[in-house]
């Protein structure tokens, strides 16, 4: 059963994002059963619901990030930006530059800052120099880390950052990449309120000119900061839509009881 | 609970601690080092026979330190000065010492002999007397006085001056005063006029010579020369306890192994952590760690079947050399004791690198390779080091594979060609580990030797530390916090 009730219309900003019954299997198990969604451009969508429904693997899927596990497999249709990620003949490095991705844990690579964010722009536009410096400086200032780190980021181990630069640092590693696309999972759930307040704020600035999906356990969050909104449950999408909508008059008696507490 | 906490620190601190006090308080047996010098007189004609004055029957030895001739008893100790009948038809000359070091002293009948002595300690000065004559039978107007160091004694390595002097010359005959220093002649022979003595009585009126032994430096001091010394032989007559070439030795093979073993314990890690399927995996390592339970002695053997018969024909033939037991040969053999230890905690290390560091370099677009190469490995380089460092301690205490393929011969590599650089890998060598397994079975232990032992001992403990607490520092200082 696919319930797409509320679902943007083809009059509002275009679909990056176009995903047609997709189910995804991790061996015998089934963790998404027939997903159909379009996501859409410099938007900000969440997902959300129950631990366990299939947020992280939608999500996961979008980039293929899940290839490595073993028994993992797909059915349906995916489009992103036009292209199908799994087609025959896709550039695995040109689908990690137009989709970039942040995680729960913060995952700083153990170097310094300033090599932490080089290594994206080095390796997928071969910039150098003085052109690599200021890509890494923008990045910084984009994720709002300049001002804390500017004195020794070329000498600091991005490791040595508290939880919440850290974030911050892995958002800034993944926008020096230029992505169109941003994929977040639970990307506040490791951090303080403070934190958690930059980083929303980060992900707003960001949805200018960029498509966010976010997964959040927290749904003042999702509210507060999402266009739309997807719920999840046991591998279905259940609906999508305004997030408005969904959080307001959802068209569904479980979209109700989840955003209001009942289901959990 | 806690009592028994603290009851079995205790024991853990007590045993430390009684480790050490006895490995400090045994090695002090080695600062009882006597030391030895020991030199050969004759009289010999003119022209000379026995140029080896150790197969002369009529020299006379004047030494220190015969181990094990000093508790010999008085009487059969003495060597009866030699009467000019008993000389008849046997010998030309006559030599005697006698016990005495002061000519008034001498009493021909009951103290000559020679100086069978206890060791000395490098701060005490010795003088010996020498009384030499010819036999009637010897008619040449010239005779000749050779001396010459005892077999294996090496006035190099004493902390002695020995000086030659004569103080008595035969009534009536000029001579020019003699004064040798035997540490830069060391085997001589001077020409002297013909002393006969004709009676009994006369032997003592002829030359009479004086070897002087004056300390040069202070015992410890001497002891300690003596330790840093580069020849290690306790079998010798006068032994030597030089541990540099055993350390040289196991920290050169401890070095060749870990650099044999790190590459391929490296990558096998990598490919165990990191490219083999989960299947191969869950096969693999437990038989690597099975391989880490090899018996060494297993090892040895295996090494001394297979690998010393093939590197003897082939690397060592190429450098000239005969055996297939040596460095390379132990160096292998222990690289292939450190493989599954250092693969098995390498590996470990790598498997501790989060799997969301690896899908932030997935994320990111980054190859396997470049994943593992700017990522894995220099997050897992904290437990890598400490990984290998493991191997070192592991590589520097291993004795049975160095006692069975080393050749058990002391190492000095040396460095004057290219060739001699590439055969120092086939020379025999012995290390620390197997010098003390091998001859603590055979040494008196309140002796020299059993104390140098336990140097031995003291010294790989400290290195053994010293190289942990290094590592445990470097493997903090770059461990990243998870
Ligand atoms: N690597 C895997 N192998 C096998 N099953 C998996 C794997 N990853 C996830 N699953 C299963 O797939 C289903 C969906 O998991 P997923 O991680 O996508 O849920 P989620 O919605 O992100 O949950 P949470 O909110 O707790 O993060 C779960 O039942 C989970 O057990
Ligand atoms: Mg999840």
């Amino acid at each position: 059963m696919i319930h797409t009730n509320g679902s943007p219309t083809a009059t509002e900003t275009p679909v990056v994002i176009d995903v047609n019954g997709l189910s995804v299997y991790y061996s015998e198990k089934q963790a998404l059963k027939g997903i159909s969604a379009k996501i859409h451009d410099n938007k900000v969508t969440t997902l959300i619901g129950p631990s366990g429904c299939g947020k992280s693997t939608f999500l996961r899927t979008l980039n293929r990030m899940n290839d490595r596990i073993p028994g993992f497999r797909i059915e349906g249709d995916i489009k992103i930006s036009g292209k199908n990620p799994y087609g025959k003949g896709t550039d695995l490095l040109a689908l990690r530059r137009n989709v970039g991705m942040v995680f729960q844990k913060p995952n700083p690579f153990p170097m310094t800052i300033y090599e932490n964010i080089a290594l994206g722009p080095k390796m997928h536009y071969g910039i150098k120099g003085k052109q690599l410096d200021d890509a890494v400086e923008q990045a910084l200032r984009e994720a709002a880390l300049w001002e804390e780190v500017k004195d020794d980021y070329k000498k600091k181990n991005g490791l040595n950052l508290s939880g919440g630069q850290q974030q911050r640092l892995c958002i800034a590693r993944m926008l020096a990449v230029r992505p169109e696309i941003i994929l977040m999972d639970e990307p506040c759930s490791a951090l303080d309120p403070i934190s958690t307040a930059k980083v929303e704020e980060l992900i707003k600035q960001l949805a200018g000119d960029h498509t966010l999906l976010v997964v959040t356990h927290n749904l003042q969050q999702a509210e507060r900061i999402s266009d739309y909104t997807a719920f999840f449950m046991f591998g279905e999408l259940v609906e999508h839509g305004h997030s408005a909508t969904i959080f307001g008059e959802p068209s569904h008696q479980s979209t109700q009881d989840y955003v209001s507490g009942r289901f959990g | 609970m806690t009592s028994l906490v603290y009851a079995s620190g205790g024991v853990i601190v007590g045993i430390i601690l009684a480790i050490a006090y006895y490995l400090t308080h045994e090695s002090t047996y080695a600062f009882d080092r006597k030391f030895d010098f020991g030199y050969r007189f004759a009289l010999q004609p003119i022209k000379g026979e026995f140029e080896d004055l150790d197969i002369d029957p009529n020299a006379t030895l004047l030494t220190a330190n015969r181990e094990g001739m000093d508790e010999l008893d008085e009487k059969e100790e003495g060597v009866p000065f030699p009467t000019i009948e008993s000389l008849a038809g046997v010998a030309k000359f006559g030599t005697g010492s006698p016990q005495a070091s002061t000519l008034s002293n001498a009493i021909p009948e009951e103290t000559f002999k020679d100086h069978w002595k206890g060791m000395k300690r490098a701060d005490r000065s010795t003088k010996f007397l020498l009384f030499g004559f010819a036999t009637p039978e010897y008619k040449d107007p010239k005779m000749a006085l050779a001396w010459s160091p005892d077999a294996a004694f090496d006035p190099n390595l004493t902390p002695f001056d020995l000086k030659l002097k004569l103080v008595q010359s035969p009534a009536g005959v000029k001579t020019d005063p003699i004064e040798i220093d035997l540490r830069k002649q060391k085997t001589g022979r001077i020409e002297l006029p013909t002393f006969v003595a004709r009676t009994d009585e006369d032997r003592q009126k002829g030359y009479v010579f004086e070897l002087v032994a004056t300390p040069t430096m202070s015992h410890n001091v001497a002891v300690l020369a003596g330790t840093m010394r580069s020849e290690w032989d306790g079998t010798l007559a006068y032994p030597r306890f030089g541990i540099v070439p055993l350390i040289v030795g196991t920290l050169i093979l401890t070095i060749i192994a870990v650099l044999i073993a790190t590459p391929f314990s490296i990558g096998a890690a990598v490919y165990l952590s990191e490219i083999a399927p989960n299947r191969v995996r869950e096969w693999l390592k437990p038989l690597v760690e099975l391989l880490a339970s090899v018996p060494t002695v297993v090892l040895g053997y295996f090494g001394l079947m297979l690998l010393a018969p093939f590197l003897g024909n082939t690397l060592a033939a190429a450098v000239g050399l005969e055996s297939g037991r040596a460095l390379l040969t132990a160096a292998i053999m222990m690289a292939v004791l450190l493989f599954p230890t250092i693969t098995s905690f390498a590996e470990d290390a790598l498997q501790a690198v989060p799997q969301s560091m690896r899908d932030g370099g997935e994320a990111l677009g980054l190859t396997a390779r470049e994943k593992l190469k700017k990522i894995i490995l220099p997050a897992a380089k904290g437990g890598i080091i400490s990984a290998v460092i493991l191997g070192i301690a592991r590589a520097i205490g291993e004795t049975m594979i160095v006692w069975i393929l080393s050749g058990g011969t002391p190492f000095l590599p040396s460095f004057a060609s290219p060739k001699d650089a590439v055969a120092n890998l086939m020379k025999p060598m012995k290390g620390v580990p197997d010098a003390i397994a091998i001859e603590m079975g055979n040494v008196d232990f309140e002796g020299v030797h059993y104390g140098h032992l336990f140097l031995l001992g003291l010294v790989l403990f400290i290195i053994t530390l010293a190289i942990n607490t290094i590592g445990q520092r470097m493997a903090k200082k770059v461990a990243w916090r998870s």
